[in-house]
């Protein structure tokens, strides 16, 4: 009996593989501050944060990349009443709170917990002053790549001229050093290190780093401590052109101007996505006595084989496509040859067939 | 020290045809690869130059640069030629489908070269005062049971080298198709018997092609053993002979919204012994039903005309 089909052993003839997709994502600072004259920002008219484009947004071409926000704990002395002129107050704790309730959790008691410097939820230093970068999807895929981010700031003092001192913020000891205990998957600590550190508040550690958030790589979300541009500096970074610092900013500032702060400061981020691909390869072996002929019009001519001058010859035919069917004969995928492949009964092979999900 | 050729494993990346997307949303079980297949729609065989000055290795020089186009993902468009297997190696010929379009059969309705299907009463009336009296060609699909017009094709060998005499049977019975799929837009109409038994499809894929499959053990009488000594449109030894009527869909005899947004107005007058319908009065839609043998892999197209009498 002629066939044209040929069954796939089930466990023989197919395996089940998982491969990670990488992609280097660099955003340049141009993009998030100056080269559209912010055109690429988007603003809601609810001021809880603000969208950045990678092109003016009104633009069919233009991809959302990431969004900026800030907040502060209810506990935290920036919610006190040494802040009477606190702009936008329900707003940013609103947001620490969402923030830290998806990405930190809630105690044994029910209650949010706060940001932990160090990822011990036990006890420690608490970031209770942050801004947040929400990378999008379409940049952070399935997860950002431990140990592949650092974000470029520029932490002169001056406003006018941020960048005369740059502060790299990694996550360097992502790749060996995470964190597991969050409900939104894995994070790692992220570190700060630059000149402008010296003097600051905390002494860097042997490798000139300082503790400055956390980046949490599944959820594709930086949390930066508010401290880094205020306190963890040498000299405290002028955040708008009046002269003020963070906490000034932080509290007498909406979200809107905040993120229009922590933009200007933005030289450079980096990182590296990943995507999880799950591949069934299946195992297509064509033995030597397998689809020697065609079902080809051209194939005969009269009915006589166009390939053959008489029976003696052997059969020949050539295979540019391979395709996957379903019990009922379906064709249900489909996988193409760069160059027809020649098939006769002197060669067998295994064509392997991946398919992707 | 020379490298090992590495070669005889090769990894292609495949895309899920349309059908394939939809049955994996369905999430419910029915999308499950089980058997492959392999196709070469682009090999045109007439460049296989078997009388090549230069000897063997440069017969198929011209085959191996064809170019290949990337993945349709249209179910309907991919593997439409298969490479088949058979236990032998020694075989000259291989049986082909034709649609039996002899005068003494099945012809053609005589100038367009496709079967009509008339697809409601008033389009039927048109044509003939008799519903059993349609002119060869015209199909009555409104009341299928009327009329004895209908689609037959043969399998064989079409050479004239060979005796049709002898049985294709009984010469090599692995080339005798005895299963076929049959594919029709379901939106435009469905297959009947010969004696107007109406069959369910055994699939309808998201183009809303209907595949049926007939087999010569199945009590239907669609596939028979075509005779040695019938008429037929296979020159040479005849395998097996597929035979259905069309029966217009619901959609097509109650509603004229398919004849406006895919037909076309008649382009000639439709004449049926003294009946006429003029081009002015009727629209139409083209279409194909396709027959492949199961086994044997061959594709036949057969055209057929929806027609519509619309004033």
């Amino acid at each position: 009996m002629a066939t044209s089909f040929k069954s796939l052993e089930s466990g023989r003839d197919s395996v089940v593989t998982r491969n990670l997709l990488h992609e280097a994502i660099p955003i340049t600072g141009t993009i998030v501050s100056g080269t559209y004259a912010d055109e690429n920002i988007k603003e809601f008219s609810h001021g809880m944060f603000q969208s950045v484009y990678d092109y003016p947004y009104l633009s069919s071409s233009a991809n959302h990349i990431f969004d900026l926000t800030c907040g502060y704990s209810a506990d935290s002395v920036l919610s006190g009443t040494g802040y009477p002129a606190a702009a936008q107050q329900d707003k940013k704790i609103n947001i620490y709170n969402q923030m830290a309730q998806v990405l930190v959790g809630f105690d044994e008691n029910g209650a949010v917990r706060r940001f932990d410097e160090d990822g011990d939820l036990t006890d420690g230093t608490k970031i209770k002053d942050a801004y947040f970068f929400n990378f999008t999807r379409l940049l952070s895929k399935d997860e950002i790549k431990k140990g592949s981010f650092t974000l470029s700031l520029g932490m002169n003092n001056t406003y006018a001229t941020p960048f005369s001192s740059l502060v790299s913020v990694t996550d360097y000891s992502g790749s060996n050093g995470y964190k597991v205990n969050s409900p939104a998957g894995e994070y790692g600590i992220l570190y700060a290190t630059g000149s402008a550190l010296v003097g600051g508040d905390v002494t860097p550690d042997g490798n000139g780093n300082v503790k400055a958030g956390l980046l949490y790589y599944q959820a594709g979300i930086a949390v930066i401590t508010s401290s880094l541009f205020q306190g963890l500096l040498g000299t405290d970074a002028q955040m708008n052109s009046a002269g003020e610092d963070s906490e000034a900013v932080l509290t007498g500032s909406s979200i809107n101007l905040n993120a229009d702060s922590i933009r200007h400061r933005i030289n450079n981020i980096s990182f590296n996505n990943t995507t999880e691909l799950n591949s069934t390869v299946y195992f297509c072996r064509v033995n030597n006595t397998d689809f020697n002929y065609s079902a080809n019009p051209t194939y005969v001519s009269s009915s006589k084989m166009v390939v053959k001058t008489n029976s003696q010859d052997l059969p020949v035919s050539y295979v540019t496509a391979v395709g996957l069917y379903s019990p009922d004969n379906e064709l249900l995928a489909v996988a193409k040859l760069s160059e027809p492949l020649k098939k006769d009964p002197s060669t067998e092979f295994t064509l392997r067939v991946r398919l992707d999900y | 020290m020379g490298f090992l050729d590495n070669s005889g494993d090769i990894i292609l990346d495949a895309v899920l045809t349309d059908l394939g997307r939809k049955r994996l949303s369905e999430g419910n079980g029915r999308f499950r690869i089980t058997k492959f297949a392999l196709s070469d729609d682009e090999i045109d065989y007439g460049l296989y130059d078997k009388n090549h000055p230069s000897g063997s290795a440069y017969y198929d020089l011209n085959i191996l640069q064809t170019p290949v186009l990337e993945s349709f993902t249209n179910n309907m468009s991919s593997m439409k030629s298969r490479l088949l297997s058979y236990s032998r190696d020694d075989l000259l010929y291989l049986p082909v489908i034709l649609a039996n379009t002899n005068s003494d059969a099945q012809p053609f309705y005589s100038s367009l070269n496709t079967y009509l299907v008339l697809v409601d009463q008033t389009t039927v009336d048109a044509l003939t005062t008799d519903n059993n009296s349609l002119v060869a060609g015209i199909f009555n699909g409104f009341e299928p049971q009327k009329g004895l017009n209908h689609i037959q094709a043969d399998q064989g060998l079409d050479t004239t080298e060979l005796s049709n005499e002898i049985s294709l049977a009984d010469e090599d019975d692995t080339l005798v198709e005895t299963q076929y799929f049959v594919q029709i837009d379901n939106r435009l109409g469905n297959l009947r018997s010969l004696t107007s038994t109406q069959f369910s499809p055994s699939s309808i894929d998201d183009d809303n092609i209907a595949t049926y499959i007939f087999a010569e053990a199945d009590d239907t009488g669609v596939v028979s053993s075509a005779a040695t000594g019938a008429s037929s449109i296979i020159s040479g030894p005849r395998g097996s002979r597929i035979q259905f009527k069309i029966a217009a869909s619901l959609d097509t005899k109650t509603s004229t919204f398919l004849f406006d947004q895919i037909g076309t107005p008649g382009t000639s007058a439709i004449t049926s012994g003294t009946k006429t319908l003029n081009a002015a009065n009727y629209r139409f839609i083209d279409s194909t039903v396709r027959i492949s043998g199961v086994s044997t892999g061959y594709t036949l197209d057969i055209p057929i005309r929806f027609v519509k009498k619309t004033s």
